[in-house]
């Protein structure tokens, strides 16, 4: 994978404002040239055209690290909060507002590090949102500091002589911990990206998309090449509907799958509110 | 003998009915129209060691605190009253159990260790209780109806009680705790004839009793509360519980969250969507809201915790009084972090405080932490609350046609309030963050930019005083000595300030449920005319008067009570009788 020039991205940018998905595109990113949150970010805008989500009612939560800033790039409503909050506020937003669409953007640190602790109340109780999250195995704002998905043995400025934990895998954890619907993509595959984000905007429930987006900066172990080597689609013939079969495909390390793994249709969190409420009017 | 006012303690183990106690006197007295206080204290576990007390004053006058001492004390099995002996004033009166005496040896059973000045009344409380209940039950029930016949109280209030407080319990045990009160009843009518008569004016109204958790509730949910997020905690637990069960009714919701962050931040959540919402919490959850409050300043969310304030630090105290937390609610933040900070002093102040809370955390997008604690906000009181329902209530700065032309969130401002638009509102969007912002909201780290941002989150502090209430000033301008005070203490320097008139020695108190921003000049011009200030807190370093001495320039006789229980109105008066004879030397 070779670096892209900085002006090449300028120019894909502004020719993407004139794309159809221009009503949903803001401020240009920020991010480094080749960075792989590029691709979940056309996903949303994708995602975000293709349902046709009005602007005023679409909001985006995101936390602290390079995915943090996902709200300044779309047009919507935007919270970029605290480092691995992301999921309680948007848990404020949608259950106050419902008729919200409510989207929560983070990364490895964020998510599974400083905020592990939100994500399995989000899942178990089934919060109508979808929680992205940008795996790219490294602490990039800071410049390089293992995370909580980085692979045992990688060096880095915080592990000079090598990562001693294991890595969480966050696909297995959103299966454990309850979600209804649970993917995993990988940047390089932009169509597949899109297709996955725009399905878990439209469950019923708690949605949750593993994209593996490498960091082309700081990550020299986790790299496009090397999730190029282990990554594979989920076969056709895996059964979403079988939890404990999901599993077993999320644990698999080669290959890595992508795909969607798990989705079950239960009531959400807002069908049981509406439930109790309904209840006490008689 | 005449009483106008009583003090009565019920004590015991976890078990032993003493909360409903506790409620049956206070409810019985209410209806007759009395002023009642009541204050449990309670151990911090469950069962077991757990020591268990209810306190009642009941009055015919206006109560503040719980005053000094007690008129009577009723001991049940075994030895956890006996410390609680020494709180009996002179000539005061015990009624212990006679039914366990040679149970229990000498030197743990109650009536051993009873003073001459005191008055010891057998009772067989387990006795009767057994005979009533067929069960250790209906002890309290006993001890009640003795009571109710030694003040000579009508007994057809406290049927009534019994019959409101176990309604849900079903006929037969209130049929038996009637019985047992009827037994307690007879048994001092034989045994101690009537002597005492407490003076009731037949003509009271029946007051209505709350607890400061409740009424911050209460007023909570009358200005348009839509949302409420918490994580349970000794002692704001109850203010989560009725959000609970009364939000869904009024279109709302309540979320029990895995812990506090995720609490608040649920809370600044729903007021980002533009509903009003809150969270209530104690020190270890406002503890770990911090950064939270930090970005409420910083995003300019408005924000609502209440703190009920419990002994500290850390787990500390979780079941007695303190006032410590004055010091992280001012100050408990990274950077240059402004955030309204309130306490109440009564219940009253409770219901349209939280209101008031509401308005300006709205109006000035601003974090807002009401400074409530576990004395204030457990006891039980006689109150007259002056009800305000307006469930739309909505005090935001909703952008013009004209600014949402080129909507900028954080438009700079005379008064350094910018217009706010929430998600689906059509018109603009915009993303806030907590980074440094420019007038859009995009992150921005100019210097010139931060500082004028930083001026304008602060002059909303400035231009919000003119909607603040005016301090308070009680008792006799024309006194020397003046008290400031805050909070639940406020209640112990009011009786304090009665005693010491008493004594011929004039106060008076400047008090505000504004701890800041403040009406500067009232605090100024209080402060200038008085020879001597005192200023008594429920804590050790003086919270409340560091903050007086650097924003006045004063230098206060400091009263610093860590504290388990409430202030005793005493420690005040002794205080501003060593103030007093210092001024006349």
């Amino acid at each position: 994978m070779s670096f892209l020039s900085k002006q090449s991205v300028v120019d894909g940018f502004q020719k993407a404002k004139e794309s159809k998905t221009k009503e949903w595109r803001d401020n240009l990113p920020t991010w480094c040239p080749g960075c792989g949150h590029f691709t979940g970010l056309h996903g949303l805008y994708e995602a975000a055209e293709r349902l046709k989500i009005p602007p005023k009612d679409f909001v985006v939560v995101s936390g602290i690290g390079c995915s943090g800033r996902f709200p300044f790039f779309i047009k919507g409503f935007g919270l970029h909060g605290l480092h691995g909050r992301a999921i309680p506020i948007a848990t404020g937003i949608k259950v106050a507002s419902p008729e919200l669409t409510v989207v929560v953007v983070g990364g490895d640190g964020d998510g599974v590090g400083i905020g592990g602790g939100h994500f399995p109340h989000a899942a178990r109780s089934n919060f109508n949102l979808t929680y992205i999250l940008l795996d790219n195995s490294i602490y990039g704002l800071t410049k390089g500091q293992v995370s909580p998905t980085s692979p045992m043995g990688m060096k880095s400025g915080t592990s000079p002589y090598g990562n001693i934990a294991r890595p969480l895998n966050p696909t297995t954890l959103a299966l454990a911990y309850g979600a209804t619907f649970v993917a995993r993509t990988f940047s390089r595959e932009r169509d597949m990206v899109s297709e996955l984000i725009t399905k878990a905007i439209q469950h019923k429930g708690f949605s949750f998309v593993h994209d593996l987006s490498p960091c082309v900066v700081f990550n020299k172990d986790v790299t496009y090449n090397s999730l190029n080597d282990v990554t594979a689609k989920l076969p056709d013939e895996h059964d979403t509907l079988n939890r404990s079969n999901a599993m077993s495909m999320a644990e698999s390390t080669d290959p890595v799958y992508q795909g969607l793994f798990f989705k079950e249709e239960i009531p959400s969190f807002d069908d049981h509110v509406k439930q109790v409420k309904d209840g006490l009017k008689h | 003998m005449r009483y106008s006012e009583i003090t009565i303690r019920f004590c015991g183990i976890a078990g032993d009915g003493i909360v409903a106690s506790g409620k049956i006197l206070a409810g019985a007295c209410a209806n007759i129209g009395l002023h009642v206080m009541v204050n449990n204290i309670y151990s911090a576990e469950i069962r077991g060691m757990g020591k268990s007390s209810a306190t009642i004053r009941f009055s015919t006058s206006k109560l503040y605190s719980m005053g000094d001492g007690l008129d009577l004390l009723v001991g049940m099995k075994g030895k956890e009253s006996i410390i609680d002996l020494r709180d009996v004033k002179a000539g005061g009166n015990v009624i212990y159990d006679s039914s366990v005496i040679g149970d229990v040896e000498e030197e743990d059973s109650l009536v051993s260790h009873i003073t001459p000045e005191i008055q010891g009344h057998g009772l067989p409380i387990q006795k009767l209780a057994n005979e009533a209940t067929g069960t250790n039950q209906g002890k309290n029930l006993v001890a009640i109806g003795a009571i109710c016949y030694f003040y000579s109280l009508p007994p057809e209030m406290f049927v009534d009680q019994i019959k409101s407080v176990f309604v849900h319990k079903g006929d037969h045990v209130i049929d038996v705790n009637i019985k047992a009160f009827n037994l307690g009843y007879e048994y001092f009518k034989e045994h101690y004839p009537l002597n005492n008569q407490f003076e009731i004016d037949k003509t009271s109204e029946p007051r209505a009793l709350t607890s400061g958790n409740d009424a911050i509730a209460k007023g909570a949910l009358d200005c348009g509360l839509k949302f409420f997020a918490g994580y349970p905690i000794t002692p704001a637990t109850r203010i989560m519980e009725i959000a609970a069960k009364e939000l869904p009714k009024l279109g709302g919701w309540t979320l029990q969250m895995e812990d506090e962050i995720a609490a608040i931040g649920a809370v600044l959540g729903a007021w980002f969507a533009g509903k009003r919402a809150m969270t209530a919490t104690s020190g270890p959850g406002l503890s770990l809201m911090s950064e939270m409050i930090n970005l409420s300043v910083m995003a300019e969310i408005p924000t609502v915790i209440v703190n009920v304030q419990r002994g500290g630090p850390s787990t500390g105290l979780p079941t007695k009084v303190e006032q410590g937390d004055l010091n992280i609610a001012l100050y408990g933040g990274a950077g240059d972090s402004p955030r309204v900070v309130m306490a109440p002093s009564n219940s009253e102040e409770c219901y349209s405080g939280i209101q008031l809370a509401f308005d300006i955390a709205e109006k000035y997008q601003t974090p807002v932490i009401f400074l409530s604690d576990l004395f204030l906000g457990q006891r039980t009181e006689t109150v007259t609350i002056k009800e305000n329902i307006d469930r739309d209530r909505c005090t935001r700065k909703k952008p013009t046609s004209e600014q949402l032309e080129n909507f900028q969130r954080y438009q700079i401002t005379d008064d350094g309030v910018s217009p706010q638009i929430v998600p689906g509102e059509p018109g603009a969007v915009y993303s806030t963050t907590g980074l440094e912002h420019s007038v859009t909201g995009n992150p921005n780290y100019e210097a010139d930019v931060h500082s004028m941002m930083t001026a304008k989150r602060f002059r909303k502090f400035e231009s919000m005083v003119s909607d603040l209430p005016e301090a308070n000033i009680l008792g006799d301008e024309t006194a020397e000595i003046g008290i400031a005070g805050w909070g639940s203490t406020i209640g112990s320097i009011l009786e304090g300030m009665e005693l010491a008139k008493k004594q011929g020695i004039k106060t008076k108190l400047i008090k505000s449920i504004m701890i800041h921003p403040q009406h500067e000049d009232s605090f100024r011009k209080f402060f200038a005319s008085c020879k001597k200030i005192i200023v008594p807190e429920m804590n050790y370093q003086g919270q409340y008067a560091d903050l007086l001495k650097s924003r006045y320039g004063i230098t206060p006789i400091e009263i610093h009570i860590p504290s388990v229980n409430p202030v005793s109105p005493l420690k005040i008066v002794q205080k501003i009788m060593e103030a007093s004879s210092e001024l006349s030397k």
